[in-house]
């Protein structure tokens, strides 16, 4: 098995608290939310089994106690969001299709429809926010919603879509294309902060500020 | 490309910042051996991220020497490998179809790009002889995007996918599975958020010349500028799309190039990003600069 200490990346010395920070950090990154409807969700599962594995492990090994499951993340699910199974025969088929990752199978299916209700928005919404199309994604599920306000499961992926945007950042990170979310780094908007003085070319700054 | 991929340079270290120059000049070089002089031309700093996305995660070792730039201090660069001649030849493959493009647009200003064309010619053929797959792609993706353009197609993401996935296709020349995965991922992304980028780059200039810019049809504008809305809802569109890029980023051991990437999709997007919207990006079209340089030398 790899070393817990070395899938954690920290030095076997580190103390209880630093164990559990790291441990806090990388289950931050690798967490479900951001891997919503993401063709990668499979791979970020992966890291986090391994992450939880390694943190249990050292647990384990320093307690001297048996298998705890205590890890201060539960284990997350990564299909929390598995479409349920509603609507008519036609529509199962879609979501069938969605979640096999066969994106383009579930669009032709749609497509076909002639009647475009609150699912069918729902789940074109479902095929253009795994496609990363937050635009159109965020249309399609305020259709959706207009069309059944009472659907738990639409207004959920609408939230998700308009409350959920800030992701996983690494601490200090804070710019972002709007304008920083902390008040420390506004003032670095400036090209000299960018990697872009390394040449001119023929004593022109060709491709440089 | 358009130059707009750069890593925050507060967020490197000075080996970092050694190591990406290291690239940046390899790739000029690369460049120069398997394409020629004029081919160095259209050098940027996107494909010098190209490179670092494929490069093994261990460095190898840089040379040092001087180039026609810097002749007498000279400076150190990676020698060609498998990550600068892909870097390489898809450069000079998208270049020239962007030049085609630019050549089948009736507008005027044909000059610089038939200059441009002349001078890659030879490039181009040799470049599709090694990489006739992106070739086909670049080629297909594009006529994609004129005929969109020529439909005036209002949405914004439909452009985008059809660029996204040209960039996505060089993810093809990933060995191990799981990067290839990562990086289609990534590079779709990153292709969305360049073509996107971009299109707020040409506004006020498209507007002016009555071309097609997915911003001005999108969002029915009726100046060259961003209205205060439509500026919110472009932002949180490239806000997703660089966190999709860096959700990929995470899902790959990049070694020794892992803080050169993290200073670009958790910063440097965002700080340029922000410059393009707030018109203080200084716009440096490769292909521009390209014809510029050859006009001034014939």
């Amino acid at each position: 098995m790899t070393d817990p200490y070395e899938v954690l990346n920290i030095p076997s010395t580190a103390t209880d608290e630093e164990i559990k920070k790291a441990y806090r950090e990388l289950a931050r990154k690798y967490h479900p939310d951001n891997y919503h409807d993401n063709p990668l969700a499979d791979l970020a599962q992966e890291k986090m089994k391994e992450i939880n594995a390694a943190y249990d492990a050292i647990q384990r090994q320093r307690s001297g106690r048996s298998a705890s499951g205590g890890s201060a993340y539960a284990r997350q699910s990564y299909t929390d969001y598995q479409r349920q199974s509603a609507g008519s025969p036609a529509f199962q088929q879609v979501r069938m299709a969605i979640n096999r990752n066969d994106l383009g199978m579930a669009e032709q299916l749609l497509d076909r429809m002639d009647d475009h209700n609150g699912e069918w928005n729902f789940l074109k919404g479902t095929i253009c926010y795994r496609r990363g199309w937050v635009d159109e994604a965020r249309r399609y599920y305020q259709t959706a919603c207009q069309m059944n306000p009472g659907s738990a499961e639409f207004r959920q992926a609408l939230n998700f879509v308009e409350n959920n945007q800030a992701g996983y950042r690494p601490e200090g990170y804070e710019v972002f294309t709007s304008g920083c979310s902390g008040d420390n780094l506004c003032g670095r908007l400036a090209c000299t902060y960018l990697m872009c003085n390394l040449c001119g070319f023929g004593g022109m700054r060709f491709f440089c500020c | 490309m358009f130059g707009y991929v750069l890593p925050s340079a507060a967020r490197l270290t000075e080996e970092d910042k050694s190591r990406f120059g290291g690239v940046y000049c390899g790739l000029c070089r690369t460049l120069g051996a398997r394409y020629g002089q004029a081919a160095r031309m259209i050098l940027n700093y996107d494909f010098t991220f190209l490179a670092v996305l494929f490069w093994p995660q261990e460095e190898g070792n840089p040379l040092h020497g001087g180039c026609m730039v810097h002749p007498i201090a000279g400076r150190d660069y990676f020698p060609e490998n498998n990550a600068l001649a892909l870097a390489a030849d898809e450069s000079v493959i998208l270049a020239w179809w962007q030049i085609q493009d630019a050549l089948a647009d009736p507008g005027k200003g044909k000059m610089k790009y038939r200059a441009a064309s002349g001078a890659l010619k030879g490039a181009f053929c040799r470049a599709r002889e090694r990489r006739p797959a992106f070739d086909g792609t670049v080629r297909r993706q594009l006529e994609e995007l004129r005929r969109l353009e020529e439909a005036k197609c209002a949405s914004l993401d439909e452009p985008a996918d059809a660029f996204a996935r040209l960039l996505s296709a060089a993810a093809e020349a990933a060995a191990e599975p799981v990067k290839r995965r990562v990086l289609e991922q990534l590079l779709y992304h990153l292709g969305r958020w360049i073509y996107l980028v971009d299109a707020a780059d040409d506004l006020a200039k498209d507007f002016a010349s009555g071309n097609y810019n997915p911003l001005l049809c999108h969002f029915s504008l009726e100046k060259g500028e961003l209205t205060e809305a439509a500026r919110e809802s472009l932002t949180v569109t490239l806000d997703h799309s660089i966190r999709l890029m860096a959700a990929a980023f995470e899902l790959w051991d990049f070694g020794v190039w892992s803080s050169i990437i993290r200073a670009t999709v958790y910063e440097g997007l965002f700080l340029v990003g922000r410059a393009v919207l707030e018109g203080t990006f200084q716009s440096r079209d490769a292909v521009f600069r390209l014809a510029g340089r050859n006009k001034e030398q014939l």
